[in-house]
């Protein structure tokens, strides 16, 4: 693939100043930390109440801004524009995604800072929470593109926020519930189980098993994504 | 054979709607070639198949000798600009942000953005956000970054529909400056008088199909009426054609001062496209 880090970078400056002039969508951001205030001070100290927080954040910041920057730049005609200059499928994907990437990482370390948690490994928990990252930048991306309008994809996004954000909840359900066994499998819940794993004692195969699921689920997600992209530079 | 754009029994359809049938053009380096027809003709679809944007039904479709649907690729499109009704600007970025963000993108030198906005006449409101132009200024930008890496071939859909007559003025001049620099141009429009001014050679679009092509002083031999009328100063007003037997009566009565006034009564372009399809451009 052919990219260009000049392009990748005017995107991403781009996304950076459009960005802070969207109050409606900047703001968003602002939501999770909230949130990871309120249950700072409830005095709940378990790793499913903090992942709670982070896997909002993954939702509300990640997905919703990746979909309201994709859908925006559908609705103004704008992605037309950069699809018909030199910048590439990559250029244009990694460029957009970039600005979320970093504003979830600040926002996600905020959050772990807020609530109080301090990983067992965070070594490991930070390549988990970058592929993570990377996951719900994709799910975000194929959002706003199926999405015409902002308003379509505040609406689109509803669901993704309910299943990734609150599936881990499940988890505390019967395992032999199917919705249990269903919801095990999200990586938002792969997250939580291997966070959980890293704080006692743990084997391999409980680090790669999450690590792979979460993987599995970028791939799928981008490879729909840029499939997506490439029917919709053509009418 | 210089052609930049050959197009061969171009069809389109849309669902079972045709859009485009047989459309056949070629178009020589260096030229400026007009599309004209009215709303629903079909020139948009056009431009949307020639840049890659749409994928045609049937038909070839060459640009710069190679099919069209390779124009997708990255280095290919550094080879046109194009400005649409449609502008695709960044309404909260400022007129130079958003012609940084494709200099960037094109990788110009940033004099690319100053020659670009002094092109369009908009250097002086270079801060100013796009959400706070006026249409005309919108399409000057839009204009400005389609010009802006010197494409060698310019798509212009309407260029000047929303620009009033001083700046319309300083398009024209920049438009035939940039195709002195060898730049082939494309243009769409329903502005008769456009297309007289500018273009070297016009196709007449009818829904979906060409119906007369030809350099604008052709298509008024080929469809115009070439008589002169001749207003006496006793109120009559005779028509004569350009022959020798007519002549010798314009002469007669100029010799007696007979003459009030002369005029051509060559048809504009817009005449012959009505004579022609029977329908107006708007």
């Amino acid at each position: 693939m052919n990219l260009s880090m000049t392009r990748i970078q005017a995107i991403l400056i781009k996304d950076y100043k459009e960005f802070s002039r969207n109050y409606a969508v900047s703001l968003m951001v602002l939501m999770p930390l909230f949130l990871a205030f309120l249950y700072s001070k409830s005095g709940s100290a378990t790793i499913a109440t903090y992942f709670l927080s982070i896997n909002i954040a993954f939702s509300m910041v990640t997905t919703y801004v990746q979909c309201c920057l994709i859908a925006e730049e559908k609705e103004k005609n704008t992605l037309r524009s950069l699809m018909l200059s030199p910048a590439s499928l990559g250029d244009i994907l990694i460029g957009k995604s970039l600005f979320v990437f970093i504003i979830t990482m600040v926002i996600v370390a905020l959050i772990i800072f807020i609530v109080g948690y301090s990983p067992a490994n965070l070594f490991i928990l930070a390549i988990a929470l970058i592929l993570s990252t990377v996951f719900y930048i994709a799910i975000g991306t194929l959002c706003g593109l199926f999405a015409k309008t902002v308003m379509e994809g505040s609406l689109i996004i509803l669901p993704v926020i309910l299943i990734f954000s609150f599936g881990p909840l499940a988890l505390a359900l019967s395992s032999s519930s199917p919705i249990s066994k269903i919801a095990e499998w999200l990586p938002s819940s792969q997250l939580v189980l291997l966070a959980e794993a890293l704080e006692g004692t743990y084997t391999t195969m409980d680090v790669i098993i999450p690590m792979v699921a979460i993987i599995v689920w970028s791939l799928v997600t981008w490879i729909a994504a840029g499939f997506i992209y490439k029917k919709r530079m053509v009418d | 054979m210089n052609a930049v754009i050959d197009v061969q029994h171009l069809k389109k359809t849309f669902n079972k709607e045709v859009a485009l049938q047989d459309v056949s053009f070629t178009i020589q380096k260096g030229e400026i070639f007009g599309f004209l027809g009215p709303s629903g003709s079909g020139k948009t679809t056009t431009i949307k198949i020639l840049t890659a944007q749409t994928e045609k039904t049937d038909g070839d479709v060459l640009l710069f000798g190679r099919p069209a649907n390779e124009m997708k690729q990255s280095n290919n499109r550094k080879r046109f600009g194009i400005l649409t009704d449609n502008s695709g600007l960044y309404t909260r970025l400022s007129i130079e942000e958003n012609l940084l963000l494709f200099s960037n993108l094109y990788q110009l030198p940033k004099s690319a953005v100053k020659e670009a906005l002094d092109f369009v006449n908009l250097y002086s409101d270079r801060k100013k956000k796009i959400s706070q132009l006026s249409k005309g200024m919108m399409q000057r930008v839009t204009l400005a970054r389609a010009i802006m890496h010197k494409p060698e071939l310019l798509f212009l859909d309407e260029p000047t529909s929303a620009l009033d007559p001083v700046n319309t003025q300083h398009i024209y001049n920049g438009l035939r400056k940039l195709n002195e620099m060898g730049t082939t141009i494309f243009l769409t429009t329903h502005d008769m008088s456009e297309a007289e001014i500018l273009c070297d050679r016009v196709a007449f679009l009818h829904k979906g199909k060409i119906r007369a092509i030809g350099s604008p002083k052709d298509l008024k031999k080929e469809f115009g009426d070439e008589s002169i009328t001749v207003e006496l100063k006793n109120g009559a007003c005779e028509v004569i054609q350009t022959g020798e037997q007519d002549a010798e009566k314009l002469f007669h009565w100029m010799q007696s001062n007979e003459v009030s006034r002369i005029y051509t009564n060559e048809p504009t372009l817009g005449n012959i496209f009505m004579q022609i399809t029977g329908s107006d451009l708007v």
